[in-house]
């Protein structure tokens, strides 16, 4: 019995245990995330979402997943066969390392990493590289507007969604997770930095491609942007990974500025997971009040307002902690 | 203005005989035919003077096809009717699509219909009929078109460039609502130039109505516009009324505007949900059905039908209206009272949506004029013009109200428009309902074979969308001898490739869904 233990702790099954049920998670989440949008949706538009399938509608996203796994792939003749298919592939890949090092809770934690944050970041710039390969091997026109665009604004809001992270950084001194997280036991860094907890929340809805900020995927302007070509399951792994995505954007805010795992009562994890429903229910409420903004005024917004305040902040931080 | 337009036109061209007309029969004040070789110069004459073209049409009179231009002021009643006649083996004439801008499309339309050639036309290709057609369709002759023709016809094709972006928006697209096509050739994310591609719901509804009696058309006007049926109706109903003399009890009047404006409303709060999803914003969609529901609902326990409607009749109405209907108005008057200042606080005041629409599709007044917009696109632009004001039908002149007009001219100013008129759609409703007598609903005897005099009649009303023409030439039978239909939506989009250019892809959107457009109405 001890050996078992010891074998489980061992790094590499650790690491192995953790990455299959990362996986697991990130397809429950999915299938979660589909239900609370088309509820939230729903309540929001004067409609009560889906209800007929199981209890509140709760099997509804099985249902939606047994019909996009059934459904034929359409492949159009003149596509890139080769990127075509890599690109949902290649972004389902960044959202799973993601997971390895979110701490969920004190000890549920597949791997605490001295630099957890440097590790996430360098993985979730594989999205636009993914997008851009779907928009560009799908030979469509719409895709490749719509992956240009998806270029172009992950490359302005990286840097605002950087420098908000790094006065958080340069606070607690530390680039591992779960060392920011246990900084915050005492107060939480939202309300020492509220600046650049909402320049990291408005940047982070730019990387997840969420409304207002949905250019790639502007479905009055675009169809559907980069996916206008993929059907059936190709689709399905686009989607599943937007909604990872959208988890894990609120589960790096929720550490960085509200506290991570801490909280009284509960569970760990209990907090946690219910601080990043939080989030993404109010991106969801977002996406379901706001227009779309123009691509121009997407990148005025970086460039003109976030990038320079986000410098502000990171110098006056940078000043305070000197003194 | 009338005898002033009419000495002025003496003095300028000697030659022509001005005829005065009877404004109450034929809904237009002075007439005249003009020579070939003078048109351009008698189009001048109307520029000059800020006529706007209302539209232009061709009638064949078998001797020769007659080119009937509608010349028309915005801020007074003034309509003058110019004709040419031309030979109809070699229909030649000069264009005028280098002076007013509406005649661009208009004349393509006359040249794959009737095979009049215009001289000078930059572009006289397909505008409907892209699949090619044997014959001249509205010819009362069968005239073969010649290989020749077709050639020339088919020779424009907007997707031909080597070295640009060409994208097509629709025919299924999710932002052009329906079937219309735009090519947009595009530098990057800009247009550089934008082609609207008409005719994927072309149905001939012109040619249709000469195959039928006139109250057999009656149900093809609710398929014209089928936003706003309701004014398309009567607009058809009050010009036939006008052309055989058939009087209409007062209270048929109230209850005709009071079903009007109802079906307005619904139609611009559609256009409320509609273009918000076109800028991204999905949920007001649902919120304006929800409203719009119930319009519907009143609508249809006195007409029937919830969409495409055919309630009137020549001489009154199909039914008369029960407590129900007034009860139902009643509340649906204070339910869109009610919900405005929602509409209000989600879309008007937010900062998104304003910079969105803020400045893009400015149409000044003189591009306005030039491309004969009308609607609140044409009050957005600060020219406070409104049929039901300037040439009351039904019983608008009895209602008081507002037209709200614009300053910016650009698409906010336009959104701004249409909800003001909702309101005044309201007040028009609550007065009327305050005012409408008791009495018949129908005139009796109203001939089954309606058979109006000989003659023709141009006729306007104000639909959501705009000035709609009905333009019926009558030769005493029981069909109408050619009956033109002058659609606003079509007039609308004709001043969109000049709003696109130079702009965002995105802006083209914002711009497309401001002019309101409804496809059927626009191909007919």
């Amino acid at each position: 019995m001890g050996g078992l233990v010891k074998l489980l702790d061992t790094e590499m099954v650790r690491l192995a245990v953790g990455l299959v049920l990362a996986l697991g998670f990130v397809v429950f989440n999915a299938l979660i995330l589909t239900w609370m949008e088309r509820k939230v949706a729903g309540h929001m538009q004067l409609r009560i979402g889906p209800k007929e399938v199981g209890p509140f509608g709760l099997i509804q996203p099985l249902a939606d997943a047994t019909k996009l796994l059934g459904k034929e792939i359409l492949i159009p003749k003149a596509v890139d066969k080769t990127l075509y298919y890599l690109a949902p592939i290649l972004i389902f890949i960044p959202v799973i390392v993601a997971f390895v090092v979110i701490p969920f809770d004190s000890y549920l934690l597949v791997k605490d990493i001295n630099v957890g944050i440097v590790v996430i970041l360098a993985f979730s710039s594989f999205t636009v590289l993914s997008i851009l390969l779907g928009g560009w091997g799908s030979n469509n026109k719409y895709a490749l507007i719509g992956a240009i665009r998806s270029v172009a604004q992950n490359v302005a809001y990286e840097i605002p969604l950087l420098l908000a992270l790094l006065s958080i950084v340069m606070m607690s001194g530390s680039l591992s997770l779960k060392t920011i997280v246990e900084a915050q036991k005492g107060l939480w860094y939202v309300f020492v930095q509220p600046v650049a907890f909402i320049i990291y929340f408005i940047a982070s809805i730019a990387e997840t491609n969420r409304t207002p900020f949905d250019l790639p995927e502007a479905e009055s302007e675009l169809v559907a942007g980069y996916h206008t070509e993929y059907s059936g399951m190709m689709f399905a792994l686009f989607f599943l990974a937007e909604y990872t995505n959208m988890f894990i954007v609120s589960s790096i805010a929720v550490t960085f500025f509200l506290g991570g795992y801490n909280g009284p009562f509960f569970p760990g994890f209990i907090w946690f997971l219910a601080k990043v429903y939080f989030l993404v229910f109010v991106i969801m409420w977002f996406r379901w009040t706001y227009p779309r903004v123009r691509f121009d005024q997407l990148l005025n917004i970086s460039w003109k307002a976030l990038i320079p305040l986000a410098f502000l902040n990171l110098l006056v931080t940078g000043g305070l902690l000197k003194l | 203005m009338v005898n002033k337009t009419e000495e002025e036109l003496k003095a300028a061209f000697s030659e022509l005989t001005v005829v005065k007309e009877d404004y109450n029969q034929k809904g237009y004040h002075l007439s005249c035919d003009v020579a070939p070789k003078d048109i351009a110069a008698v189009a001048g004459f109307f520029d000059e003077r800020r006529f706007y073209l209302a539209v232009e049409l061709c009638v064949d009179y078998r001797d020769y096809l007659e080119i009937v231009y509608i010349f028309s002021l915005h801020m007074s009643l003034c309509k003058v009717k110019i004709t040419v006649k031309i030979d109809p083996v070699k229909p030649v004439l000069p264009t005028i699509s280098g002076i007013f801008a509406s005649a661009y499309w208009y004349e393509r339309e006359i040249r794959e219909f009737y095979g009049v050639l215009f001289e000078g036309h930059p572009n006289l290709t397909y505008l409907f009929l892209h699949d090619g057609i044997d014959f001249y369709p509205l010819r009362k002759d069968r005239i073969p078109v010649t290989d020749n023709d077709k050639r020339e016809l088919s020779s424009f094709s907007p997707e031909q460039s080597e070295d640009s972006l060409c994208i097509n928006m629709g025919p299924q697209h999710p932002s052009t609502h329906g079937v219309l096509r735009v090519v947009l050739r595009m530098n990057g994310e800009y247009i550089e130039e934008a082609f609207p591609v008409l005719g994927y719901l072309h149905r001939m509804h012109e040619k249709m109505a000469e195959n039928r009696t006139y109250p057999q058309f009656l149900p093809n006007t609710g398929r014209l516009d089928y936003i706003g049926a309701m004014s398309f109706n009567l607009g058809y109903v009050t010009a036939l009324e006008r052309l055989a003399g058939i009087t209409v009890p007062e209270r048929a009047n109230y209850v005709r505007v009071i079903a009007t404006e109802l079906n307005r409303i619904s139609s611009h709060i559609f256009w409320l949900g509609a273009y918000l999803a076109d800028l991204g914003a999905l949920s007001p969609f649902l919120y304006v059905f929800d409203d719009r529901e119930q319009i519907l609902d009143v609508l249809e326990g006195i007409t029937g039908s919830r969409l495409t409607y055919c309630y009137f009749r020549f001489g009154g109405l199909y039914n008369d209206i029960d407590d129900a209907f007034i009860a139902g108005t009643k509340a649906v008057i204070s339910r869109i009272r009610s919900r405005f200042p929602l509409y209000e606080k989600l879309v008007t005041g937010n900062v998104i949506f304003v910079n969105r629409t803020r400045g893009i599709g400015v149409i000044e007044k003189e591009r306005a004029r030039k491309n004969a917009v009308s609607g609140p696109v044409l009050r957005a632009a600060g020219i406070p013009t409104d049929m039901r004001k300037l040439e009351p039908y039904a019983c608008y002149s009895e209602m008081n109200f507002e037209i709200p007009s614009g300053q910016r001219a650009d698409a906010l100013d336009i959104y701004n428009i249409r909800l003001r008129e909702v309101e005044t759609s309201l007040q028009i409703i609550e007065q009327a309902l305050a005012k409408i007598p008791e009495g018949p609903f129908m005139t009796p005897k109203v001939p089954k074979k309606l058979k109006p005099r000989k003659g023709d009649i141009y006729h306007t009303v104000e639909t959501p969308r705009g000035e709609l023409g009905i333009y019926i030439v009558s030769d005493e039978t029981d069909r109408p001898y050619r009956l033109k239909l002058r659609v606003p939506s079509f007039s609308n989009l004709m001043v969109f490739p000049e709003l696109a250019k130079g702009n965002l892809i995105a802006d083209a959107v914002a711009i497309l869904g401001s002019l309101d457009l409804v496809i059927p109405e626009i191909d007919r």
